[in-house]
């Protein structure tokens, strides 16, 4: 028996250590750590709710706007205002560029490594290279003059000490691609850190700036108006509609076609990292206003035990159903370790007990993480591009079925190949080419009412505190990249009197419950093959295919 | 000083005789100096001012929206009149200082100090007779009493405050010698928005001063009736002749 | 082993010509005669690319996001070819312990040589548990990185202030690394910077090989010398008093001035309203949010962002320097007119005296 662990865990956001206990070269045991908190709840106390969408903006800048998303959600609904159409509409066209964006830096940046061996790249013949990546992608730069520039790019760094790409697992077993597929990887993953500087600048139009671009209470700040030089203008939908092109392009002639090829050297690992059965989406892209849940792109609900004939509705503000537990988090309750609490009835009081720093394990301490656990009717929950397109799949979403159904049949493997590590990484893959759909949608309708002059962006009936009750509380639901994202708000005298974030990777890579109930991170490793104890990549495999957040997680 | 003075304390009959019995001798003295007049007045103008381009600068009023940009600049100019006020206020207040050790006993520096058991007693009359008003009479000093010289000063530390406030600001808009020898400032404070802050909060204690200050002078002219408010403006206040004289 | 300049540019295939061409260029954009482009040449290719390691600390990763959306260069460039960053969680393929030795090394073979990126701050309360990594605190690693380093700069608001996490009442100790090393730091404040500012700090560094001039908030003068309001287009509205009143009213269209739904552009010193966000497409001014102030000290206390000034603790909310003042100045009204009341009545015998005071003369020659 032997306990490797794996710290920092690299390419993800934020401070993350998993310990795994491996039996036999299978992992039997795991723990997932978050080691860094900043209590940011107990920050936003005492504060004007206005300006909580900043604050916790800065929660996280890969998920940028998420959380200022579920901010002002949360504190509309708090003081009971909805947005106007045309703001409803903007915040869906950032929330679907923010989809695309993040997915594919997630793909090439943070999770290809694990599967793509950069110096084995090196051994590719680009013109074959060519030719293969010409059978399934339509895209004018795959040219055996591009890859043989890549991989000359490519050899003068390896030369040079490797950089970033130092000390990888290079040559590991476990790495499947042929070096044509390695060096297509390599050199898209090139373009791609070139192309999503550009995406962004969509959010850069309505807010200002990427990362962290600006929201508002009550709708969106940027003006629409195509008789004047200083709002959105007809320049800046250009611009927006010029960007959109070129994402729709990335995104189905580079990213879809790279995710296929590369998954369809993995089929094995359809058989590991599958987890927990429990899928939580709170649904998303509200389409005839935000309290219209049953008008939103992605459905919300649970689904439990993977049985898709039944959807649960999911109710946030029941005190009975989303608690957060601390029976192994350091953190205190006023209840004890062994409370659940529901958020509007939150607390954060740090209590770090784990081992005097510098140290070697976590192995022996009851309590070994910030992140709180959070449970739904007690149960935990996977959450993320996989659970969502479950939910909305079984809430019998037809773009979502038609989407999955395509992915399946092209990779040639059942439905049950979706509950692995291979299909968390499909199924974002998946996500990423609806929010792509959607977002061109969204662009078409906001013509269509720029067109009609129905531009009005922002709603001030509630703007000043002195019309807000004494006290009022609310809470904002979004379906982030990372799945399923609440804010729950207690308002009193104008002010922030409790304010609560459960994060995605809250659900996912919290530590188990107070009744040992794992969390997806945990869960997803215990049965993996490690082969070599040295050289985990299986359990990065399997992590990264979460995309986890740990700023977020923990915030 | 004493001998100029009449102690109400001990013989308030004897100075207020019964009407018509004795009339009552006046003296004329020259108190307010023709500089300190002047600095007096210049203060008094810009200070006014300044609080009122300052609030509008904090707090814009909506006006003039019919017009385009290229068209106005009233924002500006209220700007203009607070920054040519400041600089006048300033230089105006220096001279002041340098005035104060040149000056007749009456604006010297000393007076805006309880330095003296005297002076310390009178606070505690002036305190008596004007504010708890338990008293009918107070001291009747010829230059300000204890009290008024001690609130000078502190509104002389004010003047300071908001002019190092001030003129921090303004560094940040100028590159002449003064306002940048004021730059270092701003990350002292912890940057512009707190500076801003100060100065801004500031504006409230000299509205008070103001309010409470004009409403005095009138107190004093309307309870001693010797001329109080035509001293700022002629120098000359009157003092009664002691009986015994 | 690191290559020069110019041995990473043989193997790209460009010739001593294009060398010479490249270095001259280099030269001119340093503000160098042409003639100077021999003596540049010579220090190029001496020079390997340099080492660099980039720390995470108490952050949201948003100066990493925003560092790789820089358009001159692309940051693919400046990976390749500018500097070897040796180590970033963000982007690095090692994790874990391969990752440590990428850091180790590092700071082994170019002892004195390294430049050090810090992003997030760092907490210091409860011995500094609250950001581990690898088991060790985020302070110890701080301390053990900057130790050798040629240069270090501290990316964003975390890093040079404090940032959200040390607002009040900073929870975990949140602390800027100026404070805890004994070297002089590059501040790039902002949250984040903006991506081509960063670029440009990292290439003024390696490229031009100096350090940048400095304010005394060791904050470089090419971007944060002047503020946000100093170069903004909105500025002409500013001065001619044109303001928006209310979140897209007529006026918000037309593009005026944001001081009065709190803009913190006079008090802001940053490069958005010139070199602007994301390739030159907008700040948040632009898209008529105010600025918040992102790059300045202790922002996040400086709320609420909706009005022009912030609010004193302990007043409760939209509590600024006017409402006390207007408070203080009612009060103050109010107790001049008692007293005036109080004075009529209390001191009627004061004030007969003084009006019976008919014959009054004035001594000649006094
Ligand atoms: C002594 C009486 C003064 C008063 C009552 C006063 C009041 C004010 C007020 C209320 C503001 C608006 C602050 C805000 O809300 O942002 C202001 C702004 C300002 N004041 Fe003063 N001030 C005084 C003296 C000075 C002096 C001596 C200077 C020195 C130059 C000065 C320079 C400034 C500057 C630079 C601003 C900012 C203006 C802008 O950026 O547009 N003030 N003042
Ligand atoms: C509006 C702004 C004003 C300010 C800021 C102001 C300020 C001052 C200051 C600083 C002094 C002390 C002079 C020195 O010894 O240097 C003073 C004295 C005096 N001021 Fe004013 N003043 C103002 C308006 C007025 C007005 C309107 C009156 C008359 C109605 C007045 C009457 C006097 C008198 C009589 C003194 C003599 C000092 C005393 O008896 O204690 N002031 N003032
Ligand atoms: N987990 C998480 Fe986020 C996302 N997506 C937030 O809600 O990444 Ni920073
Ligand atoms: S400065 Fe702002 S953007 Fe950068 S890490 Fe800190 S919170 Fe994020
Ligand atoms: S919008 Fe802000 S930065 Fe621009 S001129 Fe107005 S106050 Fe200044
Ligand atoms: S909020 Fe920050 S991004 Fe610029 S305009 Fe203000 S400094
Ligand atoms: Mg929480």
């Amino acid at each position: 028996m032997a306990r490797i662990v794996v710290d920092p865990v690299t390419r993800i956001e934020g401070h993350l250590r998993i310990e795994a206990v491996v039996e036999n070269g299978i992992i039997t045991d795991a723990f997932s750590a978050g080691t860094m908190v900043r209590g940011l709840e107990k920050i936003l106390i005492g504060r004007d709710p206005r300006d909580a969408w900043a604050i916790t903006e800065r929660v996280c800048g890969v998920c940028t706007t998420v959380h200022a998303l579920a901010s002002v959600r949360a504190v509309e609904d708090a003081i009971g205002i909805s947005v106007p159409p045309t703001a409803e509409l903007i915040r869906n066209i950032m929330m679907s560029t923010l989809y695309v964006h993040d997915h594919v830096v997630h793909f090439y940046h943070l999770h290809a490594l694990d599967w793509v061996d950069i110096v084995n790249a090196l051994k590719a013949d680009p013109k074959k290279a060519a030719e293969l990546a010409g059978s399934f992608s339509k895209w004018d730069k795959n040219t055996p003059a591009y890859f043989a520039a890549v991989q000359e790019k490519i050899k003068a760094f390896a030369a040079s000490g490797l950089g970033i790409f130092a000390n990888g697992y290079w040559g590991h077993p476990a790495y499947k691609l042929p070096p044509e597929v390695n060096l297509i990887a390599v050199a898209h993953y090139l373009d791609a850190l070139e192309w999503q500087k550009d995406i962004v600048k969509i959010h850069a139009v309505f807010g200002g700036k990427n990362p962290h671009p600006n929201y508002l209470v009550g709708g969106v700040p940027c003006s629409i108006d195509v008789d004047e030089v200083a709002a959105i203008n007809s320049e800046r939908l250009n611009l927006v509609a010029s960007l959109i092109s070129q994402a729709d392009e990335f995104i189905n002639q580079v990213y879809i076609p790279d995710v296929l090829a590369v998954a369809s050297f993995y089929k094995d690992w359809a058989k590991w990292g599958g987890g927990l059965k429990n899928y939580l989406s709170y649904g998303e892209y509200p389409t005839r206003g935000y309290s219209q849940v049953d008008s939103f792109k992605f459905a919300r609900g649970v689904i439990l035990n993977r049985d898709f004939s039944k959807v649960h509705p999911v109710n946030p503000r029941d005190s009975q159903e989303i608690k957060e537990y601390i029976a192994h988090s350091w953190y205190d309750y006023e209840g004890g370790d062994a409370a659940g609490l529901h958020p509007w009835a939150g607390e954060t009081k740090l209590n770090y007990s784990g081992p005097k720093p510098p140290f070697e394990s976590l192995a022996g301490y009851e309590k070994y993480s910030f992140l709180k656990t959070p449970r739904w009717k007690d149960q935990p929950m996977e959450t993320g591009p996989l659970a969502r397109l479950l939910v909305s799949y079984a809430a019998g979403h037809a773009d979502v079925k038609e989407s999955v159904g395509a992915v399946l049949g092209k990779l040639n493997v059942p439905l049950e190949a979706v509950f692995s590590t291979l299909g968390r990484t499909a199924a974002r893959a998946i996500d990423a080419e609806l929010a792509m759909g959607w977002l061109k949608e969204f662009f078409a309708e906001l013509m269509g009412r720029v067109k009609t002059r129905e531009t009005s962006t922002f709603n001030g009936e509630k703007w000043e505190p002195k019309t807000w009750p004494t006290e009022c509380e609310g809470v904002g639901l979004v379906e982030a990249p990372r799945g399923s994202l609440a804010h729950w708000i207690k308002i009193k005298n104008g002010k922030i009197d409790n304010y609560q974030l459960v994060v995605p990777t809250t659900w996912n890579g919290s530590p188990r419950d107070a009744k040992q109930q794992r969390s997806s991170f945990e869960e997803s490793l215990i049965g993996t093959p490690v082969a070599k104890l040295d050289e985990p990549v299986e359990i990065l495999r399997t992590i990264h295919s979460f995309d986890p957040c740990l700023a977020c997680s923990v915030h | 000083m004493t001998a100029s003075r009449i102690n109400a304390r001990t013989a308030p009959a004897a100075v207020f005789p019964p009407l018509a019995e004795h009339p009552v001798e006046y003296r004329r003295v020259y108190v307010w100096e023709l500089p300190v007049r002047v600095y007096h007045w210049i203060n008094a103008v810009t200070l006014v001012l300044l609080c009122i381009s300052g609030y509008i600068i904090g707090a814009p009023i909506r006006a003039f929206y019919a017009a385009e940009a290229y068209q106005q600049y009233w924002f500006g100019w209220v700007r203009f009149i607070h920054f040519v006020c400041a600089f006048v206020y300033v230089f105006n207040f220096a001279a002041r200082i340098y005035w104060g050790f040149n000056s007749n006993k009456y604006a010297r520096w000393n007076a805006f100090f309880p330095l003296t058991r005297a002076q310390r007693q009178e606070m505690v009359d002036v305190f008596k007779a004007d504010v708890l008003q338990t008293k009918l009479h107070g001291p009747i000093s010829t230059g300000h009493n204890a009290v008024a010289g001690f609130v000078y000063f502190f509104t002389f530390l004010a003047f300071v405050a908001q002019t190092i406030t001030g003129f921090a600001l303004y560094s940040s808009m100028s590159n002449s010698w003064l306002p940048r020898m004021f730059t270092w400032i701003v990350p002292l404070m912890g940057g512009e928005a707190s500076v801003r802050s100060w100065h801004h909060l500031l504006l409230w204690f000299f509205v008070s001063f103001i309010i409470i200050h004009i409403y005095l002078a009138f107190y004093h002219d309307y309870i001693e009736g010797r001329g109080t408010i035509s001293s700022i403006v002629g120098g000359w206040k009157f003092e009664r002749e002691k009986q015994d004289d | 082993m690191a290559l020069s300049i110019w041995q990473s540019m043989q193997q790209k295939g460009y010739s001593r010509r294009d060398f010479l061409q490249f270095c001259t260029a280099a030269a001119v954009m340093a503000g160098l005669d042409r003639s100077a482009g021999a003596q540049v040449a010579s220090v190029f290719e001496k020079k390997e690319k340099p080492a660099v390691v980039w720390m995470h600390f108490q952050e949201c990763t948003c100066c990493s996001e925003s560092f790789i959306r820089a358009s001159h260069p692309i940051v693919v460039d400046a990976l390749l070819d500018v500097m070897s960053l040796n180590y970033t969680e963000t982007l690095m393929a090692a994790s874990g312990f391969q990752a440590e030795k990428s850091l180790n090394d590092t700071i082994q073979n170019n002892k004195g040589k390294y430049i050090v990126l810090v992003e997030g701050a760092v907490p210091t309360g409860a011995d500094g548990v609250y950001c581990m990594i690898g088991g060790k605190t985020a302070e110890s690693i701080l301390q053990t990185v900057a130790k050798d380093a040629a240069a270090v700069v501290a990316w964003g608001s975390c890093a040079s202030n404090g940032c959200v996490q040390a607002a009040k009442p900073n929870p975990t100790g949140a602390t800027p690394i100026h404070k805890l090393i004994n070297k002089p730091v590059i501040n790039v404040p902002g949250c984040p910077p903006i991506a081509d500012v960063m670029m440009a700090v990292v290439t003024h560094l390696l490229v031009l090989g100096q350090i940048p001039a400095l304010d005394s908030l060791g904050r470089p003068k090419e971007f944060y010398g002047r503020r946000v309001h100093d170069t903004c287009y909105r500025r002409p509205n500013y001065d001619a008093g044109l303001f928006v009143e209310s979140f897209d009213d007529e006026n918000a269209r037309k593009g005026y001035c944001l001081y009065k739904m709190g803009c913190r552009g006079p008090v802001t010193y940053n490069a958005c309203s010139v070199t602007k966000w994301n390739e030159g497409t907008s700040y948040p001014i632009q898209s008529g949010h105010g600025c918040i102030g992102c790059s300045e000290e202790g922002f996040w206390d400086n709320g609420p962002f909706y009005q022009h000034l912030a609010s004193f603790p302990g007043f409760g909310i939209e509590s600024t320097a006017d409402t006390i003042g207007i408070d203080v100045g009612v009060a103050t009204l109010a107790g001049v007119a008692a007293h005036a009341v109080v004075t009529n009545i209390r001191k009627q015998k004061v004030i007969a005296e003084v009006h019976a005071e008919e014959h009054t003369q004035v001594p000649a020659g006094k």
